[in-house]
């Protein structure tokens, strides 16, 4: 943990981490024999489910919760299903989780293999959600697909090389690790979307290895929030942030590096790739990075490199700033998990309910200027909309340094991610009143 | 299933600079501790008791309170600590001691607990009892008189009340260095004025005070003082004395720059400190008080609110560059 410095004057300056130079291959982990899947839709107890406990799956088939389901989760192991239950997200959204027991023969589901033989958006999205690195087939494919865009245009795709937190390296990682063909992935981008702004931002640290020559490349700093999509889209790419909108609705698609990859191979192979890199950062800050296929407990990963873990320790999926803390082993790897983090509980910093003492600290570290010491107080009283109107919530890009230097302990990020949730929540309502009179 | 351990589930961000509340007391309390321990060895013991009385009393007023007003009680970030110290500081070492606890009563109660305690006051709460206190009591706070008694080896005139009655022609009787090195009488803590200087770079340095306030109401006291002395050399005191004398430097280091009385962006606190610094020399040199800095930073905690709001565009909230889009801000 980086701790406050002795000379105070200036505000703390945070670096992400580079990748180390000539990084080892990542470890594999062996397939377990149970796999955890997360389907992104709630289970209605009024309603039959299609997906049974019992059902055979194969490797690659996709499970859909009832007929008229859109959302699937594809298998990434053939298996006999024996458990549907419901699960409930960070913010409380509700979904379902599947427990897929291995079998002993692996077979592969035909549909994707039968239906590639050209490179086509919708096909992709049909077939391929949710493989290693999570790219963002959906949004794609509904953009292009005028009917279904939401007004979302997407007009340049950013391949992204760096990862959005100040310890990870996964991405950093696959793109040293692919980055001579690099330039093949991107043509097929191009025939895949049918669109041809791609760009590649990398740290410029990266930048200067001789594989990159000739692509469309930004290079970007190692400064921490300069790598945050928003951040980046303003400050490297001259699109102007407009606050309470995603970067998505500004026309933007970012896909990592690894997720690029996967589609490349899933086609080349005729196969949908599950096997996630993950970067683990043990309590003593030691990083090692394995393979995991997507639906593994972490608890097999922990075991299979030794990484120990206690009572009251602290398991962070993503990093040290904007990541989400787990409460169970047996949490599986998803397709966007980029980096698994262990916390000491001794070194796990305290909140407390302290009322803002308005020391400034939060305002001198901002990168967006907001004005946190009076945000917090609208938010604590629940003023959300007077928050977001009067004192830029919407302009927060989420980077948690208010947070990280608040000597009073606020947890001022999650009132702030509480407050948009709340607000977004109510327009989706508003949305969905309107539809219905 | 088998027994699985249970671990802290928090959101993020995972990692603090580890600074707290009660670091930043104690910061303040190591920075003004040269200044009060000569005030203490000049004054001797009845000075240490005024001080440990008004640390003391403050922390119990504060415990009681919370008590009172079934609170948690948090004495243990020493910010009732912070205040009952300031508070001594400001006091002549013969105040009684009745008047010292009425004094970190009004401090502690009036001044900060009825807005809600740590965080809530408008004003800083030291001043809010040194106001009260002294206008209730002139008699106690008048120096010259409250230490009479003490043997000196300097002049011991308060020199803002000589400089009141006398005119510059005081100025010659206190040399800087000796009013520098404290040969001055005044306030426990208020007369060391170099003590005061090293406290309070030290903590501009471990950036627990905002030194854009410390500078601009320095930079107000020396413009203002400078004019007035130009104008009537007769009449007014230089700057250099001006900023040496009476509660000036305690002002500029620790009292204007109270965390919840000042304000956070750059010009509202470069405003907020030149005035602050204008107002104390108005108040010296054609106000109706010997020192002014008691009801200047008052005043300035009272304009703090509104000079705040003086702040730079947030994110994404200027208008865009390049594209047509209207930004929600904009419209509003």
């Amino acid at each position: 943990m980086i701790k406050r410095s002795f000379i105070g004057l200036t505000e703390p300056k945070l670096k992400c981490d580079l990748v180390e130079p000539g990084p080892k291959e990542p470890e594999a982990i062996p397939i377990p024999p149970r796999l955890i899947l997360l389907l992104n839709e709630p289970l209605d107890s009024t309603k039959e489910t299609l997906v049974k406990k019992g059902d055979m799956v194969n490797k690659g088939e996709r499970i859909f919760l009832y007929k008229e389901s859109k959302e699937y989760v594809a298998a990434p192991v053939s298996g006999t299903i024996t458990t549907v239950a419901p699960f409930t997200g960070d913010f409380g959204e509700l979904a379902t989780y599947l427990v897929v027991e291995t079998n002993a023969k692996q077979d592969i589901h035909k549909s994707f293999t039968e239906s590639i033989s050209i490179p086509d958006i919708q096909t992709a999205d049909s077939y391929l959600r949710g493989i290693a690195g999570n790219p963002p087939l959906k949004l794609l494919a509904e953009a292009a697909d005028g009917a279904k865009s939401n007004g979302i245009n997407i007009k340049k795709i950013i391949i992204s090389g760096i990862d959005q937190d100040i310890l990870c390296t996964t991405r950093q990682f696959a793109l040293t690790r692919f980055r001579d063909e690099l330039s093949k992935a991107v043509a097929f981008l191009k025939q895949l979307t049918g669109i041809s702004d791609i760009s590649i931002v990398m740290p410029d640290a990266l930048a200067k290895l001789s594989a990159f020559n000739g692509m469309n490349i930004v290079k970007i700093s190692s400064d921490y929030v300069d790598s945050l999509s928003p951040m980046l889209m303003d400050k490297y790419l001259g699109i102007s942030f407009v606050p309470g909108k995603t970067c998505e609705e500004l026309g933007l698609c970012f896909i990592s590096v690894e997720a690029l990859f996967s589609l490349v191979k899933s086609y080349s192979q005729k196969e949908p790739v599950y096997e996630k890199i993950i970067t683990i950062i043990d309590k003593k800050g030691k990083k090692s990075r394995v393979s995991a296929t997507i639906g593994t407990p972490i608890h097999r990963i922990f075991t299979k490199i030794g990484v120990e873990t206690a009572e009251k320790d602290r398991i962070i999926i993503g990093g040290p700033l904007r990541g989400v803390a787990a409460y169970t082993l047996y949490y599986p790897v998803t397709p966007d998990m980029d980096t698994l983090m262990v916390q000491d509980s001794s070194v796990i910093p305290t909140i407390s309910d302290y009322p803002c003492i308005n020391c400034g600290k939060c305002v001198r570290i901002c990168p967006t200027n907001v004005p946190v010491n009076v945000l917090v107080r609208y938010l604590e009283a629940n003023l959300y909309q007077d928050a977001a109107d009067s004192y830029d919530l919407f302009s927060c890009i989420e980077c948690g340094l208010c947070s990280y230097v608040c000597s009073a302990k606020i947890p001022i990020f999650q009132y702030i991610r509480l407050g948009k949730h709340e607000l977004n929540k109510i327009e989706l309502e508003m949305i969905k009143e309107a539809e219905n009179v | 299933m088998f027994k699985q351990n249970k671990f802290t589930v928090s959101h993020a961000p995972f990692w603090h600079d580890g600074d707290s509340i009660k670091e930043m007391n104690l910061n303040i309390m190591a920075a003004a501790l040269p200044a009060t321990l000569f005030g203490i060895i000049q004054f001797g013991m009845a000075a240490l008791g005024v001080v440990c009385l008004s640390i003391a009393s403050a922390m119990a007023w504060e415990a009681l309170f919370c008590v009172a007003a079934k609170r948690p009680i948090v004495i243990h970030d020493y910010n009732a600590a912070v205040i009952g110290m300031l508070f001594g500081m400001m006091l002549p070492a013969t105040l009684p001691w009745w008047a010292v606890i009425t004094g970190t009563f009004v401090c502690i109660v009036i001044g900060q607990q009825i807005f809600g305690g740590i965080g809530g006051n408008p004003f800083n709460p030291t001043l809010i009892g040194m106001a009260i206190t002294s206008l209730s009591w002139q008699h106690l706070f008048d120096f010259n008189t409250a230490l009479v008694n003490y043997q000196l080896t300097f002049t011991a005139l308060d020199p803002l009340a000589a400089l009141k009655h006398q005119g510059a022609s005081v100025v010659a009787m206190f040399p800087t260095s000796s009013l520098l090195m404290g040969k001055q009488i005044g306030a426990i803590g208020s007369i060391f004025a170099a003590g005061l200087i090293a406290g309070g770079i030290y903590l501009i340095i471990r950036g627990y005070i905002r030194w854009e306030i410390t500078l601009s109401y320095i930079a107000g006291i020396v413009v203002t003082a400078w004019i007035f002395n130009i104008t009537d050399p007769v009449k007014y005191a230089t700057p250099m004395f001006h900023l040496l004398t009476g509660y000036t430097l305690l002002g500029a280091f620790f009292l204007a720059n109270e965390t919840s009385s000042s304000p956070v962006n750059l010009i509202p606190m470069i405003i907020y400190g030149v005035i602050g610094g204008c107002l104390t020399i108005l108040i010296r040199n054609i106000g109706a008080y010997p020192d002014g800095t008691i009801y200047a930073i008052l005043f300035i905690n009272l304009i703090n609110p509104l000079i705040d709001k003086i702040r730079p565009k947030a994110f994404g909230t200027i208008r865009p560059k390049n594209s047509g889009k209207e930004c929600k801000q904009c419209v509003k």
